[in-house]
């Protein structure tokens, strides 16, 4: 579903390339975090991705689709096949959020009525439908991230990516943004998130690549887990009460035990 | 070996294939719906107004100004060329003649000087014709009407010059009446050689209007010219002024995959509206304000039935077209100028 191929990027004036023959294959309906320190390579591999930058060398295939040949005037149409969730949200601030998420439908020359209807869908699925008439200005942070993914998901993209959706939220609404994220890939759609956020990499054990100097330097296929100073640690090595606790409760449908150990503090 | 690159050179062309193909519907789709993309431009446009009110009125209200500020100098212009030209129409060559010239002499006399093209018209009197005038300017003086008695009369009318007063087409050109009246055999004869034509003591005068008339005409032109650069210029950084403040907006929108069209065209809406809105505002205040000053110009004699023609006929309502036409396209341009810095960025 995504593929990079020895992708190389160097930015004009900087020592380092942001991206260092970079190689990574992502299947169809994978969940994978991106995990590494600012400055690591994340966003620029995510900018390559949305095709916001270009490679100096390598190959990237999206969804099929072969960048190289993407030309300026097929950007928009390109970028319409997949969803993407900024960092900052990125919403319209002068349309309310029916019309944020409508824009993503408009945009595709969906008819009015489709849009109609598929709108509240979506805004159901994110839980706020009783905000459709509001500005995102008049939302909480996580409220308008989640606006941010009902209007990437809208089109029903097979590729969904998502810039640091956590950085600016707090604990439990960022739990809030990953299992809805969760769901979203759940429905069948390949998700890529990148983010420094330990809790949510080692609380959802899916598959981590850690970069770090613009180079892949580890890819955990399952339960993987990323510490924090960057340094990737095989699962079967770290295994904390705390995620223990967890799957037992998830299994049995309970909420977690609010006595569980406390976590090792990684420096 | 061989075979493995055979393989990959096969993939590679699939992978082209396959990508030129969903390119090409990617195309495809774009074009769809011409009217339903054009329709909600336009909707958002116009919420655009709406919701952007403050920078809305702003820009409206500047456009008005430069677009009432054009208005004026062009009116000006118009005003100085016709009082001008007014001026200059008021200009005569006065030829005086020997007294007591029969009729049958000022006729010939007449059409002599109107066989000149320059000649617009000719306005002759003849001696008894100047007594009355003389009487007619000294009516109030009873010390020069009470010495007047027949005998008086009769010495004054003998006395008294006939004059011929001669309009012309181009007052800079008076070389071909001079000619004539310094050549032709009889006007030798009838001109009173003590007294000369006016047209040397008036070409000073004749100089000034003419020149003028020039600067009015001229400078007028280059004003309106300078004044409708400037209007647009501050009509754009207006505008720019208000669509930078959104240009996170472009960026959005483009991340999205909007397509450059539809993120530029509610920003040509709403400079459009403001276009119209500020023409229809100029349009009324330019009227009524000449409508206003128009009387008040006239009493020092200037000129303004040319304005005041095209305001107080069924042109009106062309003034209004141009005024919004104006608003409308520039505002247009503008706004697609401003946009394309924000749209053009990758």
């Amino acid at each position: 579903m995504i593929l990079l191929d020895s992708v190389t990027k160097k930015y004009p004036g900087d020592d380092k390339p942001a991206l260092d023959s970079v190689s990574l294959h992502i299947e169809p309906n994978e969940f994978v975090f991106l995990v590494g320190k600012s400055g690591a390579g994340k966003s620029t591999l995510m900018k390559m991705i949305t095709k916001e930058e270009n490679p100096d060398s390598g190959k990237i295939i999206i969804g099929g689709i072969d960048l190289d040949y993407v030309k300026k005037r097929h950007i928009p149409g390109y970028r319409r096949r997949l969803g993407v969730v900024f960092q900052d949200f990125k919403l319209l601030p002068r349309r309310t959020v029916y019309e944020n998420v409508a824009f993503a439908l408009e945009i595709a020359g969906m008819s009015g009525k489709e849009i109609r209807r598929t709108v509240p869908k979506v805004l159901e699925l994110v839980d706020l439908l009783d905000q459709a008439k509001k500005f995102p200005h008049q939302l909480s942070g996580g409220q308008q991230q989640r606006v941010s993914i009902a209007r990437s998901v809208a089109r029903q993209p097979k590729i969904l990516i998502a810039d640091e959706p956590t950085a600016n939220l707090d604990k439990l609404t960022t739990q809030e943004i990953i299992q809805l994220l969760k769901k979203i890939n759940d429905f069948g759609t390949t998700i890529l998130v990148t983010t420094h956020n330990e809790n949510i990499v080692n609380n959802l054990q899916k598959r981590v690549v850690t970069m770090r100097d613009g180079k892949i330097i580890s890819d955990q296929k399952n339960n993987g887990i990323y510490k924090l100073d960057g340094t990737p640690t095989p699962a079967r090595v770290v295994q904390m009460p705390g995620h223990a606790l967890k799957r037992q409760s998830a299994v049995a449908g309970q909420a977690p035990s609010q006595t569980r150990p406390q976590r090792r503090k990684v420096i | 070996m061989a075979e493995t690159e055979e393989k990959k050179v096969g993939k590679e062309k699939k992978l082209k294939r396959v990508t030129k193909k969903s390119l090409r519907t990617m195309q495809r789709t774009k074009q769809h719906h011409p009217i339903r993309n054009q329709s909600r431009i336009v909707k958002y446009g116009a919420k655009g107004f709406g919701r952007n009110i403050w920078l809305s009125t702003a820009a409206t209200v500047v456009m008005a100004i430069t677009l009432i500020i054009l208005f004026v100098t062009v009116v000006a212009s118009v005003i100085l060329t016709s009082t001008a030209e007014m001026m200059k129409d008021k200009i005569d060559i006065t030829i005086y003649l020997k007294p007591g010239l029969s009729e049958q002499v000022l006729s010939e006399l007449d059409t002599k000087i109107k066989s000149d093209s320059n000649v617009k018209s000719v306005e002759i009197s003849n001696s008894e014709e100047e007594y009355a005038k003389f009487l007619a300017e000294n009516e109030g003086s009873d010390e020069i009407i009470n010495i007047l008695d027949d005998e008086m009369k009769a010495l004054m009318i003998a006395k008294m010059q006939g004059t011929m007063r001669v309009k012309v087409y181009d007052v800079d050109d008076l070389s071909s009446i001079k000619k004539i009246v310094e050549e032709d055999e009889d006007f030798k004869f009838y001109v009173d050689k003590e007294k000369a034509p006016t047209y040397d003591v008036n070409q000073a005068e004749i100089a000034t209007i003419t020149s003028w008339a020039r600067i009015a005409r001229t400078g007028g032109i280059i004003l309106a010219a300078v004044f409708l650069v400037i209007s647009i210029l501050i009509i754009f950084s207006t505008i720019r002024m208000a669509i930078f403040s959104r240009r996170e907006e472009i960026y959005m929108m483009k991340l999205v995959g909007a397509e450059k069209s539809f993120i530029r065209g509610p920003f040509l809406v709403e400079a459009e509206i403001c276009g119209l809105i500020a023409g229809l505002i100029a349009a009324t205040v330019s009227y009524f304000g000449f409508e206003f000053m128009a009387p008040r110009l006239a009493s020092y004699g200037i000129d303004v039935t040319a304005i005041t023609n095209i305001l107080e006929s069924n042109k009106l309502i062309l003034v209004y077209l141009v005024f919004i036409g104006l608003g409308i396209i520039i505002g247009r341009l503008s706004a697609r100028l401003a946009v394309s810095k924000y749209l053009n960025k990758s």
